[in-house]
């Protein structure tokens, strides 16, 4: 069995939904039969990012809201790695949000994995992007005075190929729409519905459980743009599963230089400026 | 020495930029060094914009105050020593277009200073060469008539000039923007991450158009945040990258310049400074960032300060950038300027070839064990696997981190990485890559002029007029070179520094490193650069 997991324990709290995230990461990574070093993951700063010391493949673990811009950078420099963001609901959806809508647009083909626990919970637990509208936090005393930010529709509406949500406490599922998002060539967002035990009590798994809606079950499209848009705005239930995915040239794919081989791997040895020093005579 | 310093004035969008930089080609084919500098405001339309240059029969490196020959196309007037009309739209209008009026205006120029007609419609056919045969045509007709209408109407006015009467030859007329392009890509860039600021936009225009000549990528991306993480994530993943950028662009990637240092990830910043704080003067010229680019960040960690003085030591220290960056793995800024960045000289071609080789890259196994990557040693570098090779697997970590990169809060383990990191920079001092500061004009004078970065020009242009007088120009600040200051300044009994800050940020530099407190400053921060009657003036005054 190929090592997945570092020799360090997880320092997340009992219940905490990251366990089911690292989990199906790890099922995912079987299934996609990928060996340690050929997965790159970059970690955001937050309880999700904490992961950085768990799993066993090459890792960068980069500063709050900008887990996004390495991941793009990884990518470039060797287009053979499969590229993973683990990111939360601050970081991705608030201090970051302008690189997930430029890696979306971009198509950079990287998977993006969103702990969505609708807090900030490293910090102890303020509002974050998507804490519903009147929920009472640290740092919103009198209830959460913004209204959400929705990803799903934000994705959709700047052109992300690949949108899904997930949930963790369904393992099986998340691991079925992660190897998809790997598979889809080109920008995957998965925001995952995580459960935060200890900040977030207003959400337990059973509160997920009763709000979610299979979208295997119902009749969904995932090539139709409008359905998938007006499925994400929905806030009654919160449908799992693929919304949206259609083929688009990944961003790297651009790039005649990278067609002959990685760009880590270009020759440097000797370059020659011939062809551009007659311009300044 | 025979010199001149020509200007053509108008407003934005009349092409003063472009006759500007034909006039300096044209000067520079018959032979004269030049000099050209821009001053524009940050608009599109109308304003007052100006292109001078200076042209001298020995080396020119800065402009000059006094102008001898001026074109106003507000007024149609070429002024010498008193306004002489020209009619520019008439003439223009009879070559048959127009918009030639410039040309006509370059025309008359070239009679009056008495460079070579046929060199100025070279440069039209060149400058032209893409677009329809027609508008060459016309142009060289306009020439034509400007040439012809000065020389007889204003034959007693030509400057008195002896032509230097010989080609030069490998010589180059090259901005401090495109040395420090063309030194990136020799050093073995293949990443240029950018979002457009002045005065180092012209860099990212430079790099995109030419990115397939030169097999590099180009990225224009969101902002300056998601630049410098970007280029920090190709870094990681063993690419040459670098990034440009001014004053309140680099205030966005402070973080990501921390994150660097951690992570001991290759990265080179060019900071092309314009006066701050905030959106400050885009478009002029300053020396204002000297102790931001040294501090930034919060704690401690090494990088390395480079100030180039023109486009040769441009082309020098952006090729050493990259090649310091991923030899001791760490950020390294290249403080430039609007003065440098987009004042064009004339330079010595560099060399078409370059080599460079790969450093501390690990030689990895299949081991299914995590790779040490911060594995402490003498010198503070570690080696570095690359991701997706096989046996390296590591964790870059911008949290404390131990040897393998996980995180750590132990304090003998924060303590040995500190000093692991901060080992690097007396590894540098102690190297060959060190660039000592280096004096101009008698290895001893009565006054010593200390300066760096661009004032290199105008204070080397002064020095001819200052009796006993040399010069000590940094290219290289930080780690700053203390004992080979020392060793300069040691038999030399009088220091001034010259800077284009309020403060005086390299006598405070100095005066942190050595001790040595630095009275005598002859400081600029009016927005615009030295030129080298100021550096007269200033010593008078001291």
């Amino acid at each position: 069995m190929t090592a997945r997991v570092t020799k360090l324990s997880p320092t997340w709290c009992p219940g905490c939904g990251n366990f089911a995230i690292l989990g199906a990461i790890k099922a995912a990574l079987d299934q996609l039969g990928l060996e340690p070093h050929q997965a790159a993951f970059v970690y955001d700063v937050g309880c999700s990012g904490n992961m950085a010391d768990f799993v066993f493949a090459y890792g960068f673990h980069a500063l709050h809201g900008r887990g996004l811009p390495p991941a793009a950078g990884i990518k470039l420099a060797n287009h053979n790695l499969k590229v993973f963001v683990i990111i939360g609901d601050g970081g991705g959806y608030g201090e970051g949000v302008s690189h997930l809508l430029s890696l979306a647009r971009g198509n950079h083909d990287v998977t993006v994995l969103v702990h969505d626990n609708f807090l900030y919970s490293l910090t102890t637990g303020q509002k974050s992007p998507t804490t519903p509208k009147g929920q009472v936090t640290p740092s919103t005393p009198a209830g959460v005075i913004d209204e959400p930010f929705n990803p799903l529709a934000t994705a959709l509406t700047n052109s992300a190929a690949f949108v899904a949500r997930g949930f963790a406490g369904d393992i099986p599922h998340l691991t079925k729409l992660l190897v998809a998002g790997v598979k889809h060539r080109g920008f995957s967002l998965i925001d995952i519905l995580q459960p935060c035990p200890t900040y977030n009590k207003s959400r337990p798994y059973a509160w997920y459980r009763e709000h979610i809606e299979y979208l295997d079950k119902i009749a969904h499209d995932p090539a139709d743009l409008e359905a998938a848009l007006k499925l994400s705005l929905r806030t009654d239930r919160l449908p799992i599963g693929i919304f949206y995915r259609v083929p688009r040239t990944p961003w790297h794919e651009n790039f005649t230089l990278l067609k002959t081989g990685i760009l880590a791997d270009s020759a440097i040895d000797k370059i020659d400026l011939t062809s551009v020093l007659d311009e300044f005579k | 020495m025979a010199k001149f310093n020509w200007q053509i004035a108008g407003a934005a969008g009349e092409g003063i930029k472009v006759s500007g930089l034909m006039m300096q080609k044209t000067a520079l084919r018959a032979g004269w060094y030049t000099y050209g500098s821009t001053e524009y405001p940050s608009l599109i339309r109308g304003g007052h914009n100006t292109f001078s240059v200076v042209a001298g029969d020995q080396p020119v490196n800065s402009g000059q105050v006094k102008i001898d020959i001026l074109v106003d196309l507000k007024t149609s007037q070429i002024i010498l020593d008193q306004p002489l009309k020209l009619p520019l739209a008439e003439l223009a209008n009879q070559s048959g277009n127009f918009l030639t009026k410039n040309t006509v205006a370059l025309g008359a120029s070239c009679a009056l200073i008495g460079l070579d007609l046929a060199i100025f419609k070279q440069v039209i056919a060149e400058a032209f060469a893409g677009k329809d045969q027609s508008i060459t045509v016309q142009n060289h007709q306009a020439a034509q008539l400007g040439f012809d209408y000065a020389a007889k109407n204003f034959a007693d006015k030509k400057l008195k000039l002896i032509a230097p009467g010989r080609a030069l030859k490998n010589q180059i007329m090259i901005c401090g923007n495109e040395a420090l392009a063309l030194g990136a890509v020799a050093g073995g860039m293949k990443f240029y991450c950018a979002y457009p600021m002045t005065p180092v936009t012209p860099i990212l225009h430079y790099l995109a158009a030419n990115a397939k000549k030169l097999n590099i990528i180009v990225n224009h991306a969101e902002d300056e945040i998601g630049v410098a993480n970007m280029a920090i994530g190709a870094g990681f993943g063993g690419v040459r990258s670098m990034v440009a950028t001014s004053g309140g662009g680099f205030s966005l990637m402070v973080e990501a310049l921390g994150l660097a240092g951690i992570t001991e990830t290759p990265l080179v910043i060019i900071l092309g400074m314009r006066p701050g704080p905030a959106s400050g003067m885009p478009t002029w010229s300053g020396q204002g960032d000297l102790l931001f680019a040294i501090n930034a960040a919060q704690d401690e960690f090494p990088r390395i300060v480079l100030a180039p003085g023109d486009p040769t030591e441009a082309f020098t220290l952006a090729k050493a950038a990259q090649n310091l960056a991923e030899k001791y793995q760490l950020p390294v800024i290249i403080l430039a300027d609007k003065n440098l960045g987009e004042g064009y000289y004339t330079a010595d071609q560099p060399p078409a070839g370059h080599t460079n080789q790969r450093y501390c890259l690990a030689k990895t196994g299949a081991s299914p064990e995590p790779f040490k990557r911060y594995q402490v040693t003498a010198s503070g570098i570690s080696p570095r696997p690359l991701p997706g090779r096989p046996g390296g697997i590591f964790l870059a970590n911008s949290y404390e981190h131990d040897e393998l990169g996980y995180a750590t809060e132990d304090s003998r383990e924060r303590v040995k990485q500190m000093d692991k990191r901060l080992k690097k920079l007396t590894t540098i001092l102690a190297s060959d890559d060190l660039i000592a500061p280096r004096i101009f004009g008698p290895a001893k004078a009565k006054t010593t002029l200390v300066s760096w970065g661009s004032n290199k020009g105008a204070i080397l242009d002064a020095l001819p007029s200052l009796p006993n007088t040399n010069l000590i120009h940094f290219a290289w600040l930080w780690p700053f070179p203390l004992a080979q200051f020392k060793a300069l300044i040691a038999h030399q009994p009088r220091l001034i520094t010259v800077e284009g800050n309020a403060t005086g940020q390299l006598s405070k530099l100095i005066a942190q490193q050595t001790g040595t407190m630095i009275k005598d400053k002859i400081l600029k921060y009016d927005g615009r650069q030295f030129y080298p009657e100021e550096i007269i003036e200033g010593l008078k005054k001291i």
